[in-house]
C-alpha cells in the first residue's frame, strides 16, 4: 500500500520505532552482560561489578571453564541427552501422532483421548518420583535424564494436527498398493513434514538441553551431571565453582579462581550451541508453531 | 498377497465387521499396532502409573512398604487443610499466575500490533530475532545472569546505583519486590515467542480493509486500533482462556531456579510445585506431599474444564467453533 506520509504518521513511526527498539534492548541486556563480564578482568569485575560496558579484557574465565573436568563431562552429557532425546522424542511421538491422525484406523478417537487424558490430569509429582526411582530404577544413570520427558502430549497433538492435513490419497493409495505403515511413515509422511518436526525438534532440543528438573529429582551420587545443573549449583555456591574447574590430578585454590568471570563465561557456554541451531530452523519455525498452536 | 486382500478390503466393504479376525487383523497391521506402542508405553509409565500412585496421599506412606501402607483415609487432607501453609501456597499461586497471564499477554499483543505497523522488512525480522532470544535461555541461566544483575556487591544495579552516587540495596531481601521482578522475567522470556502467533493473525487480516480505513480518513493509531486489534481479540480470549486452565501449575521452573533457597522469599514466592519439590527433597512424608499435589491435580482439572465451558459459550455466542476440547 503506497500512501502519502503525513506528519502524524512519521511521528508515529518514529516513536514505534524506538519503543520497539528499546523493548529488543531490553530482551538482549542479559546476554549483553553475560557476554561482557565473561571476557572481563576478574579483578574489575570484583571491585566494579557486571557493568554493560567494555574494560580490561580477559580470557581467563574461558580458559578456566574450558579446561574444568566437570565442565567437560556436563558438556558431553548434555549434547547426549539433547541429540538421543529429541532424535527419540520425534520418532515416539511421530509414530503415536500417525497412528492417531488414520482415518482406518478405528480406534483412533480412544488413543487421542488416552494422550488427551494425561494433559487435563496432571498425575502429581511425588508419586511419580517415587515411581520412577523405587520402580523403574531411574536413578543416578543417564537414561533418566532422556525417558520421563520423551513424549510430551502437547506435541503429539501438534504433529497429528499436521499428518492429518497432508493429502489422504498420497498415504492411502501407498497403502493400498502394499507399503506398510511404517514405511509410509518414514517414506512418505516425514519427509513432507519439515515444518512442524523442526518446530517439534528445536522445542524438544531445548527443552532437553536446559533441563533441570530430571537431574535435580533423579540424580544423586552420580559422578555427572547436566550444564544446567552444574550452573544452578554455582550461582549461590562458591564451592561448587571450585569443584567444577578441577582439572586432572591439581588442586586449586578457591583465591586464585577468577570467580565472578567464570560464573557468566559458564553460562555464556552453555546457551551458545542451541542459538547456534536457531537460524538453521527459523524457516520453518514460525509456521510450524502457528499450525500448532492455532489447531492444538 | 498382502496387498490383495487390502484391495479386497477396499472394494468389498460389507466384508468387513463379519468376518474380523484379531489374529489376521494383526498380522496385516503389525506396524500400524507397533508404530504407536514406545509411546503408549510411555505415557503408561510416567503419566497413569503415578496417577495411581496417587493413592499414597491417602496412607501412611513409607518406602519399604510402597503403595501398599498403612491406609488413613483423609487424614493428609485433615493435616493439609489445618496447616497454614496451604493458604499461602494458592493464594501465591493463582496471584503469580494472574500477574504472569495479564502481563504476558498484554506485551504479546502490544508488540505484535507494533511489529505489524514496521514496513522495513529487515528491521522487522531484527528485532523479531532479538526478541526471540530469551525463549533459548534455560531457566537456570537466567537465575545465573540474574545474580549477575541483582547482586548486592557486584550486580548490575548496584553498580549502575553506586555510579550515581547512590547507595546500594539488598534485592534479594525484599519479598515484596519479587512478584514485579518475576512477572518482569516472564515478560522479558515470554513476549518474543508469544507475539508470533499473534502476529500471524495480523498478517492474514484482508489489506482492502485497511485501504478502505485510510480512504475514509483513519490514521495509522486509528487503524491498528479499529482493525488490527478486533481481529485479535477470539484469539487472545482463546488463548488466556488456555492459561486460566492452567493456572495451578504455571512455570515453577521459574521460580524454583530464580528464588533457590531464599527463605525470607517465600511468603509472596512459594508456589504449590515449588513446595512440593522442596519438600521431597528435605523431608520424608510422602503422603503429606502427595495429598499436595492431588489437590493441585483436582484443582487443575476443574479449572480446566470450567475454562473449556467458558471457551464454548464465548464460541457460540459468536457463532464459531472455538473450544479447546
Amino acid at each position: 500500500m503506497v500512501e502519502k506520509q503525513t506528519l502524524l504518521g512519521k511521528i508515529f513511526d518514529l516513536s514505534n520505532h524506538i519503543f520497539l527498539s528499546l523493548f529488543a534492548l531490553f530482551c538482549l541486556f542479559p546476554f549483553w552482560i553475560m557476554v561482557i563480564a565473561s571476557f572481563t578482568d576478574d579483578m574489575v569485575l570484583k571491585i566494579d561489578g557486571y557493568l554493560p560496558w567494555a574494560r580490561k579484557f580477559s580470557l581467563e574465565a574461558y580458559k578456566w571453564v574450558l579446561a574444568g573436568k566437570e565442565v567437560q563431562i556436563g558438556y558431553q552429557v548434555t549434547i547426549f541427552i539433547t541429540i538421543v532425546g529429541t532424535v527419540g522424542s520425534i520418532i515416539v511421538m511421530s509414530g503415536l501422532a500417525y497412528v492417531m491422525s488414520l482415518k482406518r484406523f478405528k480406534h483412533r478417537n480412544k488413543l487421542a483421548f488416552y494422550v488427551f487424558f494425561v494433559m487435563i490430569f496432571v498425575p502429581g509429582v511425588v508419586p511419580w518420583f517415587i515411581v520412577c526411582r523405587n520402580i523403574y530404577g531411574l536413578k543416578d544413570n543417564i537414561q533418566a535424564l532422556i525417558v520421563p520427558m520423551m513424549v510430551q502430549p502437547f506435541w503429539v497433538f501438534v504433529l497429528r494436527n499436521f499428518f492429518a492435513s497432508l493429502p489422504v490419497e498420497l498415504i492411502e493409495s501407498a497403502y493400498i498398493d502394499g507399503a506398510s505403515d511404517a514405511i509410509i511413515l518414514y517414506k512418505i509422511v516425514l519427509p513432507l513434514s519439515t515444518p512442524v518436526i523442526a518446530t517439534v525438534g528445536l522445542f524438544m532440543a531445548v527443552a532437553y538441553w536446559n533441563d533441570w528438573f530430571l537431574a535435580v529429582m533423579l540424580l544423586d551420587f552420580a559422578k555427572f551431571r547436566p550444564l544446567s545443573v552444574i550452573i544452578l549449583r554455582m550461582v549461590n555456591n562458591i564451592q561448587a565453582i571450585q569443584q567444577a574447574m578441577q582439572q586432572q590430578g591439581t588442586t586449586i585454590h578457591l583465591e586464585n579462581l577468577p570467580t565472578q568471570s567464570i560464573r557468566m563465561a559458564t553460562a555464556a557456554i552453555t546457551i551458545g550451541p542451541i542459538i547456534l541451531v536457531y537460524p538453521f530452523v527459523q524457516k520453518y519455525f514460525v509456521r510450524g508453531l502457528v499450525l500448532g498452536a492455532i489447531k492444538g | 498377497m498382502n496387498s490383495l486382500t487390502k484391495i479386497s478390503k477396499y472394494s468389498l466393504p460389507q466384508e468387513g465387521r463379519g468376518t474380523w479376525h484379531f489374529g489376521s487383523y494383526v498380522r496385516e497391521n503389525w506396524s500400524l499396532l507397533l508404530l504407536p506402542l514406545p509411546g503408549i508405553v510411555l505415557i503408561l509409565m510416567f503419566s497413569y502409573i503415578p496417577m495411581l500412585g496417587n493413592i499414597m496421599a491417602f496412607e501412611d506412606f513409607s518406602p519399604k512398604t510402597g503403595f501398599f501402607s498403612q491406609w488413613v483415609g483423609f487424614r493428609n487432607f485433615t493435616l493439609l487443610l489445618n496447616s497454614p501453609q496451604i493458604g499461602r501456597l494458592i493464594r501465591n499461586t493463582l496471584l503469580l499466575n494472574t500477574m504472569f497471564i495479564a502481563a504476558t499477554t498484554f506485551f504479546a499483543v502490544g508488540i505484535a500490533l507494533l511489529l505489524n505497523e514496521v514496513r522495513s522488512v529487515f528491521y522487522k525480522r531484527i528485532a523479531q530475532s532479538i526478541m526471540f532470544l530469551p525463549f533459548f535461555m534455560g531457566w537456570t541461566i537466567v537465575a545465573m545472569v540474574l545474580y549477575g544483575l541483582i547482586d548486592y556487591d557486584v550486580g548490575t544495579i548496584n553498580g549502575f546505583l553506586v555510579k550515581l552516587g547512590m547507595g546500594r540495596i539488598i534485592i534479594t531481601d525484599k519479598p515484596q519486590l519479587w512478584p514485579w521482578i518475576l512477572t518482569l522475567i516472564r515478560v522479558w522470556k515470554d513476549t518474543g515467542s508469544g507475539c508470533i502467533i499473534y502476529l500471524a493473525v495480523l498478517v492474514g487480516i484482508d489489506p482492502q480493509l485497511y485501504e478502505a480505513a485510510a480512504i475514509d480518513g483513519a490514521n495509522r493509531w486509528q487503524r491498528m486500533r479499529h482493525i488490527s486489534l478486533p481481529s485479535l481479540i477470539p484469539i487472545i480470549i482463546l488463548l488466556t482462556l488456555m492459561a486460566i486452565g492452567k493456572i495451578f501449575y504455571g512455570d515453577f521452573g521459574m521460580i524454583y531456579t530464580v528464588v533457590g533457597n531464599r527463605a525470607l522469599l517465600y511468603p509472596t514466592t512459594d508456589v504449590i510445585d515449588t513446595y512440593i519439590l522442596r519438600a521431597l527433597r528435605t523431608n520424608s512424608n510422602y503422603g503429606l506431599n502427595a495429598a499436595v499435589g492431588l489437590t493441585q491435580s483436582i484443582l487443575g482439572f476443574i479449572c480446566i474444564f470450567g475454562a473449556n465451558w467458558l471457551a464454548k459459550l464465548y464460541s457460540k455466542a459468536r457463532g464459531e467453533d472455538y473450544a479447546i476440547f
